[in-house]
């Protein structure tokens, strides 16, 4: 019941901040901002670790070029720490016309980037589209990792932490840490997860922060150089139990959630990890696994968030990343985007709200690889549990 | 005051789009050092020593190894049927990049890779071997993959100093005092030609010593990670949202530097340490040991096999797209990665655009200079390049992102231009110096005694002459461009991407067949510029 009191402060908390964004005069505002849009060229920086990914942008790119007449370059991206970094050294440099106008952002960025006041807006609930969200059934949609996004921005896609594996060779998938652990030492060198600070990495180390926390009402509140050792100390304990059993006796991790799954598909590895539930049956999908495989959450749940896009404070095309997000947010976009054939994400708005035509976007079909039982997803901890979260790993596994 | 004008002219061009680059890029990188909490927390990070360590060992362990299979390899087959064909091929191996050959022969050692496939098809193993290959505590694999690149391109310096007629003829008469004294052809290499070959590869083996403990993306390909080398955690640092993360990486940049200007320091002290013992086993002798003819050819057919392999695994891996364990041969042959990559071709285009017109400049810059500027004043360049190419590319890259930033150059291809340039000319004008200064002057006597102007007499006569010359400068201009990943990715900030740029983001685990296309792609651009310039270089004037 703990989460659902939290969710139920989130999610007053967000309805207290809707009224701040007035939504009249939306449609002749939003017209001129379409005509302003016409002819721009939006640069959207969007990490492109997965084809499915690319593939997707580069359909809305070409749709958004036909209606809208708003060209979308893709501008790939490892990591969007890289994206904030270049926006704060140009604003540094009284550079007014940045090099990004869309980044796809989420947690630790965002909070960077709002609190140096490097991002442009209010701006999402503004979008036309932004009617369709889910914001009380997902009321991550509103606070990104503790984070009120203030309009910001854009909610974009879903995310909870799930595992898969071949269902052939795993009988009893391991539902929470402990399992994990017998799991591990039933099959020595066989499980692994990548090593921080990738974000996978730490998310898998967040889990077990919050399966293995004593006091559950630290998560969400800023987390104490000195209180967390203590705080802390089972979650390090967990991990000194699991550490041995896995690949290469843990003193070696791959680098990164893509490796882990080429790993899987090898067989060296008998499970993987994703934050995208729909990542599986994707995977089947695309020939990459077998039709076997099956997907699962640990029991009493798993880190779940949204992932959004904003618009660089000194971006040069406004209008046209305006213009792009809703479009992003449209019924058609997300239908496409939550499809397993094409990428499988999750989409942030309520089913609810569509008409039936709107909702016609959404298939509904049953196919392997989908999470069968699907847990509770659990709120992020406090963003600054992350640094040093990652620093104390690094002591104590990294050398 | 004419010759003033005319060295101040040549070094005009040359001071505004080469010297004052790198020149801005090493005074930032020294004024993003000035901040104490970065040094603290640089000493703070847990994986510092650790990754020196490991930087500092793959480093020197390549080098070492490099430089005495390169020799025995020389050795053996100098003057022999195989000989003439060992440097072209050589130079054929130099035109696969480190990263591309990482890619490669990654898959070839991988628990999962083909090695694994052909004794677990044999030995019946029901899952991957748990092997500690790719990616091992220790660079190992890491040494491995600098070692087989870097013999090659040691091989074809040396064969280039060989084949110099003067070197030849007196490395013959040596070859026959030394006969006629009782020395064997083991001996003769070890006692009087090494030690005189050495000191002429002294800056290309410094250049191999520091690149190989500095290397970032053969360390993300095949490298290990916890630790990781200390370029990649410098690496990681440079690309970090954090500014005071940032600042730590410029630290960390200037640290690497300053380390492998200690470890050279230590290098020379052992070497004047150890000089009189050194000298004693060299002049000690003779011995009637003779030169090893067949474990030279041996390493030799090893190194074409590594190489033939790397490249049919890369092949077949673009086209592979369904090849899991333990099939020894993809279950499906399909070019649909070659497909994506011709769909969107942004990579090939930046890549190639970028070589050509660094190449061209860098060339345009060279002639220019040793044109117009007297070749006293060689030695300062020369300097100056070998500054540029022994310097870690993190520390300069570093800080032209940092000068760039002021100048709004960053995310340009003018910015990544100029960041090409700085590797391209260097080398561009290390291999076009010697023959260009080696010019008879006597022809132009002749020329302008036939009524020809200087102008024609340059366009027409010396341009033609200087043509293999100026032909292998450049196929060596468009090699080293089309590799450049570090500078490119902190200096295009996103917005320009290159084939390097792609590659390294699938290495970390992406589409197999997407990612040998790319690795392939980073071959066959340089092969081609090699194969062009030899055939250049063969035809009569």
């Amino acid at each position: 019941m703990k989460f659902t009191r939290r969710d139920l402060v989130r999610g007053a908390g967000a309805a207290a901040l809707l009224p701040l964004f007035p939504r009249a005069g939306i449609a002749g505002d939003w017209a001129a901002v379409e005509a302003e849009a016409r002819g721009q060229t939006v640069y959207f920086n969007a990490w492109a670790g997965s084809e499915a990914i690319n593939a997707y942008i580069d359909w809305a790119a070409e749709i958004l070029k036909a209606r809208h007449g708003v060209t979308l370059e893709h501008v790939k991206i490892a990591d969007a720490a890289e994206v904030v970094r270049r926006v704060r050294d140009e604003v540094k440099a009284g550079k007014a016309e940045g090099s990004a106008d869309l980044v796809w952002i989420n947690g630790e960025n965002f909070r960077a980037m709002k609190a140096e006041k490097l991002l442009y807006g209010p701006f999402a609930t503004d979008l036309p589209n932004f009617r369709y969200v889910d914001t009380e059934g997902k009321p991550t949609t509103l606070v990104d990792f503790a984070e009120p996004t203030d309009g910001l921005e854009s909610p974009w896609g879903m995310a909870q932490l799930t595992f898969f594996g071949d269902g052939a060779k795993i009988s009893t998938p391991p539902q929470s840490m402990d399992e994990l652990v017998a799991f591990a030492k039933a099959h020595p060198g066989r499980v692994t997860y990548p090593a921080p600070p990738d974000f996978h990495g730490t998310t898998f180390v967040k889990q077990a922060l919050i399966e293995s926390i004593v006091d559950q009402g630290l998560l969400p509140l800023p987390a104490k150089d000195g209180e967390f050792l203590r705080a802390a100390a089972p979650l390090f304990d967990l991990l000194d139990r699991l550490h041995p059993h896995l690949w290469r006796a843990g003193k070696q991790f791959p680098q990164s959630q893509a490796q882990l799954k080429q790993m899987l598909a090898d067989g060296e590895l008998l499970m993987a990890l994703t934050f995208n539930p729909n990542e599986p049956a994707n995977l089947i999908a695309a020939g990459a696994l077998p039709d076997t495989t099956v997907a699962w959450q640990h029991r009493a749940g798993t880190i779940g968030n949204t992932h959004f896009v904003a618009i660089p404070v000194n971006s040069k095309a406004t209008a046209g990343a305006r213009v792009v997000a809703s479009f992003l947010l449209s019924p058609e976009a997300q239908g496409r985007k939550a499809d397993l054939k094409t990428w499988g994400d999750p989409t942030v708005l309520a089913i609810t709200k569509l008409s039936a035509e709107e909702a016609k976007f959404f298939g509904t079909s049953i196919v392997p690889g989908v999470v069968t039982e699907p847990a509770p997803a659990l709120a992020e901890p406090h963003g600054s549990w992350v640094p040093l979260l990652e620093k104390a790993w690094l002591e104590s596994y990294g050398t | 005051m004419k010759n003033f004008l005319n060295s101040f002219a040549g070094f005009l061009p040359l001071g505004i789009l080469w010297l004052s680059p790198l020149a801005a890029g090493l005074v930032a990188v020294l004024y993003g050092a000035l901040d104490e909490a970065a040094w603290l927390a640089l000493f703070g990070h847990p994986q510092l020593w650790p990754g020196l360590a490991l930087s500092m060992g793959t480093g020197t362990l390549s080098l070492i190894i490099s430089a005495l299979l390169a020799f025995w390899i020389v050795a053996g087959l100098y003057g022999g049927k195989l000989w003439p064909g060992t440097s072209g091929l050589m130079g054929g191996f130099l035109s696969l990049p480190h990263l591309a050959f990482a890619i490669g022969l990654g898959f070839l050692i991988t628990p999962s890779g083909l090695l694994a496939r052909v004794i677990g098809s044999v030995a019946a193993w029901a899952a991957p071997p748990q092997w500690v290959t790719t990616q091992d505590p220790y660079g190992f694999s890491l040494v491995t993959v600098l070692v087989l690149k870097e013999v090659p391109f040691l091989i074809w310096l040396i064969s280039a100093h060989l084949a110099r007629p003067e070197v030849a003829q007196m490395l013959n008469g040596h070859f026959r005092v030394s006969q006629s004294l009782g020395h064997g052809g083991a001996s003769v290499w070890l006692r009087v030609f090494i030690p005189q070959i050495l000191p002429r590869l002294k800056w290309p083996l410094l250049i191999v010593w520091f690149y190989g403990a500095s290397v970032v993306d053969v360390a993300l390909a095949i490298g290990p990670t916890q630790p990781p080398p200390l370029a990649v955690i410098i690496w990681s640092d440079l690309n970090n949202a954090d500014p005071a993360v940032n600042a730590r990486g410029t630290a960390g940049a200037l640290f690497l530097t300053a380390a492998l200007g200690c470890l050279v320091l230590l290098f020379m002290f052992l070497k004047r340490a150890t000089l009189p013992s050194i000298w004693r086993f060299f002049t000690r002798g003779p011995s009637r040991r003779r030169t090893p003819r067949i474990t030279s050819g041996a390493l030799l057919l090893f190194f074409c096999a590594v190489y033939a392999l790397v490249f049919a695994i890369l092949c077949v891996m673009s086209i592979g797209t369904l090849w899991p364990y333990p099939d020894l041969f993809p279950s499906e042959l399909r070019f649909s990665a070659w497909a994506q990559f011709l769909m969107s071709p942004a990579p090939l285009l930046n890549s190639l655009s970028l070589a050509v017109v660094s190449t061209l400049a860098a060339l345009a810059l060279a002639v220019f200079w040793l044109e117009t500027v007297p070749e006293k004043l060689d030695a300062v360049l020369l300097a100056c390049g070998i500054a540029a190419l022994a310097l870690p590319s993190l520390l300069i890259a570093d800080g032209q992102y940092l000068a760039f930033l002021r100048l709004g150059l960053n995310g340009t291809w003018l910015g990544v231009f100029l960041a090409h340039l700085t590797p391209v000319f260097a080398y561009v004008f290390i291999v076009l110096k010697g023959p260009y200064r080696a010019f008879d002057p006597r022809y132009r006597a002749v020329a302008l005694g036939l009524n020809a102007d200087n102008y024609r007499f340059w366009s027409v006569v010396k341009l033609a002459m200087m043509k293999p010359a100026l032909a292998a400068a450049a196929a060596v201009g468009i090699g080293v461009s089309i590799a450049q990943y570090v500078p490119t990715q902190l200096i295009a900030s996103g917005r320009l991407t290159t084939l390097p740029i792609e590659a390294v983001t699938l290495a970390s685990g992406g589409s197999r067949p997407l990612m040998a296309v790319f690795a392939l792609m980073l071959a066959v651009i340089p092969a081609f510029a090699f194969i062009i310039a030899s055939r250049l270089g063969r035809k009569p004037l």
